[in-house]
């Protein structure tokens, strides 16, 4: 198609001007950071600061946070008024700590703040949180379920579709639908990462018990489609 | 791998009758009322469409513009409108009343959760999503998990994460979606859309696309002042929010001040630009693609903004230059072509184009079958199961030009954008607006 290969000249074009790219927004990111971040991590800091600046500034460290911002913010990962704008702040953080940080929120919280850190970890692809997100598959909150199940789904590991496997034929209603948005997402991540056998069996697993037809005539589609490839 | 439908311009008409996915059992198995006494007209009789021809639809936050499109599609003679879902009680009334009045009866059910009416009615094939904006992409999405088809107001998405996702969405349970920017099924800018593509004004190089005039793409963070929040029957706050994180509430928000807030709209690039870049890149066959450069203009609203495509066509942003509103320009090397709101005919460069742009009209009109009404378009891929011409991956797309052009004058930058990836290129300052973290537990 004429636009998909002008598409593709373009891309070509931007990669190779990348680097150069990077590194004038990289300088304009340095900037932005060594004015705003320590005035913001003492904002959070301080204990009489009003909700609305700690907002403010969870919202701008979303922007131009980076890992010395953790420390104060994980805290607020468990705290009911602010887990969410903590979130908004660490989730685009590529760093590590972010995950070790949302990792202990789902260890030892409950309500809100766990269903929020459960969707984080999706949202960030932590391999390291299947485990504990497939024993939450089954958890009496039916949405910290819904959000284990989504999450496995963005995660989309082999060990993340069994689990979910596992769990469409235990569950039901809402439950059950965000196991099969689940079992969706870890057949597309499969099929990306090249393993089309894996792929196919989730997507058979979606054609024999998914609850909705549409969904299942998609997934045998796709199944066959992998199979013949 | 390939997909029942996967075509930006929705050639590819595969999938399922929508019936389908009423086979099984909804998902919370609740079952729905039937009417003691049934109307014959109801059991298509007496010159109406018969039950197996039409479709059940339901609303979901209809405010003044929803109305107008409840308004639009109620007249059609295949839909029946039989459910409005609101948080806002006062809304619902409205909506019921209306929805009762045009249908002779009593039986408009209403439902303060839209989620718990999409589950415990199979009846209902599709939905009209008129919320604010904050809302769309997250009801549409949560729509189609549970198999309904979506109409949508504009814009179909906040961030570009949230519009892959209702693409994705659509994908995976084979639904019908069309977003609400109408003037891609109207007469006079379908033709200046058709005149570009054809090649009736030469090697098109320039685009011209109308930015609401009023606006800012400098969007607020801040809180209007906290008011007593009404009981949760009367207006539920918390699901009026959704996804977006918190704030005190003021009824200010909830009678259309949401807009200019930088949580809950796409700033006056998106007020317009929703529709006028769908245009544009229809007119320059960039439908499944976005522009990749975007160069910084010293202003509040984005005014003059260049932005280009990989195939070297120009999109500029203008708050001004149409008779009317959302306005629309191409520029070619042989002729140009013009229209907005009001444009009984499009403004060309020659008389000859005139002639040309109505005979070009009427073969688009009999090569796709798509009709110059975009709801009857909805309405007929409903049934045809072929994909609307504001399909996701169309809305996808002009959207991201959108979020793309917001990024870059909130950094106050040139930003260059790789639309295969869908990410800024080597620029992570800019890749931390494609998506936000959505409050818990309205995650999608």
């Amino acid at each position: 198609m004429k636009t998909q290969a002008a598409v593709l000249a373009g891309a070509a074009l931007l990669a190779a001007s990348s680097t150069a790219l990077a590194q004038k927004a990289s300088q304009s990111a340095g900037n932005r950071k060594r004015q705003g971040q320590d005035e913001l991590i003492e904002v959070l800091k301080k204990e009489d600061s009003p909700r609305k600046a700690r907002v403010d500034a969870l919202r701008v460290l979303a922007q131009v946070g980076d890992r010395a911002c953790v420390p104060v913010v994980a805290p607020l990962l468990r705290d009911e008024e602010l887990a969410d704008m903590a979130r908004y702040a660490v989730e685009p953080i590529p760093d590590p700590a972010v995950d070790e940080a949302l990792r202990a929120v789902v260890a030892e919280a409950q309500g809100r703040p766990l269903v929020g850190a459960i969707a984080s970890l999706g949202v960030r692809r932590d391999v390291k949180a299947v485990p504990a997100l497939a024993a939450k598959l089954a958890d009496a909150d039916a949405q910290v379920a819904v959000a284990a199940a989504k999450s496995l789904g963005c995660i989309g590991t082999a060990a993340a579709a069994q689990a979910l496997r596992d769990a469409l034929p235990k569950t039901t209603g809402v439950a059950q639908a965000a196991v099969v948005e689940g079992l969706f997402r870890a057949a597309e991540s499969l099929a990306a990462l090249g393993q089309r056998p894996a792929a196919a069996e989730v997507y058979e697993t979606l054609a024999k018990a998914a609850p909705l037809a549409c969904a299942k005539d998609v997934a045998a589609k796709r199944a066959e489609s992998l199979r013949k490839a | 791998m390939t997909d029942p439908v996967s075509t930006a311009d929705g050639t590819a008409a595969k999938g399922q009758t929508r019936r389908d996915c009423l086979k099984t059992a909804a998902l919370a198995g609740a079952a729905f009322a039937v009417p003691t006494i049934v109307p014959a007209s109801a059991l298509g009789r007496d010159g109406a469409v018969a039950p197996s021809e039409r479709i059940t639809m339901a609303g979901v936050g209809l405010g003044p513009r929803g109305q107008f499109v409840f308004d639009w599609m109620a007249v059609e003679p295949d839909v029946r409108f039989v459910a409005i879902a609101d948080v806002q009680k006062s809304r619902r009334e409205e909506v019921k009343a209306r929805i009762d009045k045009k249908n002779g009866d009593q039986d408009c059910k209403t439902y303060a959760d839209f989620e718990e009416m999409l589950a415990t009615r199979p009846d209902i094939d599709a939905v009209l999503i008129a919320t604010g904006d904050r809302w769309h992409a997250q009801a549409a999405i949560r729509a189609m998990r549970l198999g309904k088809d979506v109409y949508s107001e504009k814009p179909s998405s906040m961030t570009v994460a949230e519009g892959r996702a209702v693409v994705d969405a659509a994908k995976r349970y084979g639904r019908i979606y069309q977003t609400g920017t109408q003037r891609l099924s109207e007469g006079p800018f379908r033709t200046i859309i058709e005149l570009a593509r054809s090649g009736k004004l030469g090697k098109v190089h320039t685009v011209r696309a109308h930015i609401a005039p009023w606006d800012s793409a400098d969007l607020s963070h801040a809180w209007l002042p906290e008011e007593p929040q009404p009981p949760q029957d009367e207006v539920n706050w918390d699901a009026w929010l959704g996804g977006c994180p918190w704030r005190p509430f003021n009824s200010g928000y909830i009678k259309g001040g949401w807009r200019g807030h930088y949580d809950f709209h796409t700033s006056c690039i998106g007020e317009w630009g929703a529709h006028t870049f769908a245009q544009g890149q229809a007119g320059i066959d960039a439908l499944d693609t976005s522009a990749i450069e975007y160069s910084y203009v010293k202003n509040v609203s984005g005014d003059g903004m260049e932005t280009a495509f990989a195939s070297g066509v120009k999109m500029i942003l203008q708050r001004e230059g149409w008779r009317g509103s959302c306005g629309m320009t191409f520029e070619g090397d042989e002729g140009s072509a013009s229209c907005a709101d009001g444009y009984e005919k499009p403004d060309v460069s020659s008389p000859a184009l005139m002639a040309e742009g109505e005979k070009l009209l009427a073969e688009y009109v009999e090569k796709t079958g798509r009709p110059m009404n975009h709801v009857r378009d909805f309405f007929d891929c409903v049934k045809s199961r072929r994909w609307t011409v504001a399909n996701p991956e169309v809305m996808h797309r002009t959207m991201t030009t959108v979020h793309a052009a917001n990024v870059c004058m909130w950094l106050k930058r040139d930003v260059h954008f790789d639309p295969v990836r869908e990410e800024f290129v080597g620029d992570a300052e800019a890749n931390r607006f494609l998506t936000r973290a959505q409050r818990a537990p309205w995650i999608i």
